[in-house]
C-alpha cells in the first residue's frame, strides 16, 4: 500500500476517495430506505401512542390516557398477550424436542436420510396464511378430514367441533404452528450436529459411553451455543405469530384465540367490529414492543451460560 | 447380537421418519385431492381423501370466474420485482460493505443489522401504509415492492457480504489498475461472479414475496383487482360466499402451492442452505 502511494502519488489518493464516495453512494439509497421502513414506523408509534388520533382530523395529546385505559379497561388485550405466551410455550415444548430428535436421526449415516431431510423441510416453504387455511379445513367440524379419520378408527363416535371452545381452537393453532416450523428447526439442529467433531464420539465409545449418555454428555453441550440462537429465533418468531392465526381461527370463538399481533392489527385497521383508534393501537403496539424487548433481554441473560459452553 | 440390535434401532428410526414424512405431506396432499372434488362433495362428505370423480372444472372456474388469473398475475408481478430488486440490493450492498473503505462503514453495517432486533412485524403495518401514502403508493403493490427491496433483508445482507468477501481481491485489484471505477468493478466483475449468491437470494425472496400475506393485504385491502394469490384466497374465504365457493378456494390454494413446490423440488439444496445461512451467522 505504502509503495503504491509513493509511485501513484496524488492520482491514486484521489482515486481512492472517489471509490469510497462511490461505495457510499451505492449503499445510500438502501440506508435511507432502511431508516424509513425500519425506524420511522417506530417513531410513528411513539408519536401517536400518547394521542387520541383516529386516522382523521387532528391528533390531540392525551398524555398517558391510552395506557391507563389499556391497564384498567382492556382485558382483551391482556388476554391476547397471555394467549400468545401460552401458545408459544406450548408449541415450543413440542416443536424443539421434536426437531432435535429428528435431527439426531437424520444425522445418523443411514440410507435415504437426504430424502427425509428434503421432505420434512417442505412445510417451511409454504405460506403461513395458507397453512392456517389448510388446517382450518382439515379440522372442519362436519366435513373435516381429521374428524372422519378419527371416526373411521373408532376413536370418536360423533364429529368434534374443533373451533367452538378456546382450548380446542388453541390446540389446533399449536398443531398448525408446530407443523409449519419443525422442519426448519430440524435443519438448524442438523447443521449444529454436523459441526461436532467425530473424534469426540470415538473417544467416548472407547470410554464405554453409549447412546443417551453420549447425547447428554457430548451432543447437547457441544450444540449449546447454536441451540441458544435457534431457541431465541423460535421464541421471537412464535411471539410474533399473526398470519397463521388470522387465517386459521381469526380469533374465533368469540375473540378468545386472538394473539397480540392480530389484536393490534385489528385495532389499527378497525377489523372485527373495532373502532379505528390509531393512537390507542399505537399505545398497545408500544407495550407489546417493550414486552418483546424484555423477553429477549431476559432470555439472553438467562441463557448466557449456554453461549459460554463453547470452546 | 449387536447387529440385530442395530437393525432394530434403525428400523425404529425409519418408522419414526416415515411417520413424519406422512405428517409433512398429508395436509398438502389433502389440499390437492380436495381441489378436485365438486363443491357438493367437499361440503357433505369430507371423509374420503380421494375424490369420487376428479373434477377439473374447479380450476377452470377459479381461474376464470373467481379472478384467480388476476391474482396469479399480481403474484407473479410482485414476486418478479421483489426478486430482481433483492438481487440488486443484496449484491450492491454486499459488494459495497465488503470492498468499500469509506468512513463509518462498520457502524452503518451494524446499524442495518440491528433491525433484526427492532423488527416488530405486524405492529408497524399501519405506519408503513401511512409512509407510502405520502408518495401515493398506499394502494399499489409497488408500495410492497419498495418496502421489501429498500427495507433490506438482514439475512440477504449477511449472505451477500460473506459471499463477496470470499471472492479474491486480486481480481478487482487487476481491474482497478486497468482503470475500472468502484461501480464498474461491481458491474463488470463482481456481479457476474455472484451467480451462486444470486440463486440463493432469488429463491429466498421468491419464497417470502410469494407467501407474503399481511403486507400486500393491507396495500390491496380496498381493491381485489390488485390482490396477489394468498391475499385473494383469504379474501374469498372471508367474503360471505365461502360455502358456495369452497371448491374454488381449494383450487386457488392449489394454484398458489404448485409453483412453490415445483421450485422447491428443483432447487431444494438452495432453499435449505439459503434459509439456514442467516441463522448460523446471526
Amino acid at each position: 500500500m505504502s509503495k503504491q502511494n509513493e509511485t501513484g502519488g496524488k492520482v491514486r489518493v484521489k482515486r481512492i476517495s472517489k471509490d469510497n464516495m462511490q461505495a457510499f453512494l451505492m449503499i445510500l439509497p438502501f440506508l435511507i430506505g432502511f431508516i424509513i421502513f425500519s425506524y420511522v414506523p417506530i417513531v410513528y408509534i411513539l408519536r401517536y401512542a400518547f394521542t387520541n388520533y383516529t386516522g382523521f382530523g387532528d391528533a390531540k395529546f392525551t398524555g398517558l390516557a391510552n395506557f391507563v385505559r389499556i391497564f384498567q379497561r382492556e382485558p382483551d388485550f391482556w388476554m391476547s398477550l397471555v394467549n400468545t405466551v401460552v401458545l408459544s410455550l406450548g408449541k415450543l415444548a413440542v416443536e424443539i424436542p421434536l426437531a432435535l430428535l429428528l435431527a439426531v436421526f437424520l444425522n445418523k449415516k443411514l440410507k435415504g436420510v437426504s430424502f427425509f431431510r428434503v421432505t420434512l423441510f417442505m412445510p417451511a416453504i409454504i405460506s403461513a396464511a395458507i397453512i392456517g387455511l389448510i388446517f382450518s379445513l382439515l379440522f372442519a367440524s362436519y366435513n373435516g378430514m381429521i374428524n372422519s379419520m378419527l371416526q373411521n378408527l373408532g376413536i370418536i363416535t360423533k364429529p368434534i367441533n374443533w373451533f367452538n371452545t378456546k382450548s380446542k381452537a388453541m390446540l389446533i393453532l399449536g398443531i398448525a404452528s408446530v407443523w409449519q416450523n419443525y422442519g426448519i428447526n430440524m435443519i438448524f439442529f442438523l447443521m449444529a450436529l454436523q459441526s461436532i467433531p467425530k473424534e469426540l464420539y470415538e473417544c467416548a465409545a472407547i470410554d464405554g459411553a453409549t447412546g443417551p449418555k453420549c447425547f447428554f454428555k457430548i451432543t447437547l453441550p457441544m450444540i449449546a451455543p447454536i441451540f441458544q440462537s435457534i431457541l431465541l429465533m423460535a421464541i421471537v418468531g412464535s411471539l410474533k405469530v399473526c398470519d397463521l392465526v388470522i387465517s386459521c381461527t381469526n380469533g374465533q370463538p368469540g375473540g378468545t384465540t386472538e394473539v397480540v399481533m392480530t389484536y393490534i392489527y385489528k385495532s389499527f385497521f378497525g377489523k372485527s367490529g373495532r373502532n379505528i383508534e390509531i393512537g390507542y393501537a399505537s399505545a398497545m403496539a408500544l407495550i407489546t414492543a417493550i414486552f418483546l424487548g424484555i423477553v429477549t433481554i431476559i432470555y439472553l441473560k438467562a441463557t448466557k451460560k449456554l453461549k459460554e459452553l463453547e470452546g | 447380537m449387536i447387529k440385530a440390535k442395530r437393525n432394530l434401532s434403525n428400523s425404529i428410526i425409519y418408522i419414526f421418519l416415515a411417520i413424519f414424512f406422512v405428517i409433512s405431506f398429508f395436509p398438502v396432499f389433502f389440499t390437492f385431492m380436495s381441489s378436485f372434488k365438486s363443491n357438493m362433495e367437499v361440503l357433505t362428505t369430507g371423509n374420503t381423501l380421494f375424490p369420487k370423480h376428479f373434477v377439473f372444472e374447479n380450476y377452470k372456474k377459479a381461474w376464470e370466474l373467481a379472478d384467480f388469473s388476476t391474482y396469479t398475475k399480481n403474484s407473479v408481478f410482485l414476486s418478479f420485482f421483489c426478486v430482481i430488486g433483492s438481487i440488486l440490493s443484496s449484491t450492491i450492498c454486499g459488494y459495497a460493505f465488503s470492498r468499500g473503505k469509506f468512513k463509518g462503514k462498520e457502524l452503518i453495517f451494524y446499524f442495518m443489522i440491528s433491525s433484526m432486533f427492532v423488527s416488530l412485524g405486524t405492529l408497524t403495518l399501519y405506519p408503513l401504509l401511512m409512509i407510502m401514502k405520502f408518495v401515493n403508493l398506499n394502494k399499489s403493490l409497488w408500495g410492497v415492492i419498495i418496502i421489501r427491496v429498500f427495507g433490506m433483508n438482514v439475512t440477504n445482507l449477511f449472505i451477500a457480504r460473506g459471499f463477496v468477501t470470499s471472492i479474491p481481491t486480486e481480481i478487482d485489484e487487476a481491474a482497478k489498475i486497468d482503470g475500472c471505477s468502484f461501480f464498474g468493478i461491481y458491474r463488470r466483475i463482481i456481479f457476474p461472479l455472484c451467480k451462486p449468491l444470486v440463486g440463493t437470494v432469488a429463491i429466498l425472496s421468491f419464497r417470502s414475496s410469494w407467501n407474503d400475506y399481511m403486507l400486500p393485504m393491507v396495500f390491496t385491502m380496498t381493491d381485489p383487482k390488485r390482490m396477489p394469490l394468498v391475499v385473494g384466497i383469504m379474501h374469498l374465504k372471508s367474503s360471505g360466499s365461502t360455502a358456495s365457493a369452497w371448491n374454488l378456494m381449494l383450487a386457488g390454494t392449489a394454484i398458489s402451492l404448485i409453483p412453490m413446490i415445483i421450485i422447491y423440488i428443483v432447487f431444494n439444496r438452495l432453499f435449505i442452505s439459503g434459509m439456514t445461512a442467516g441463522a448460523v451467522k446471526g
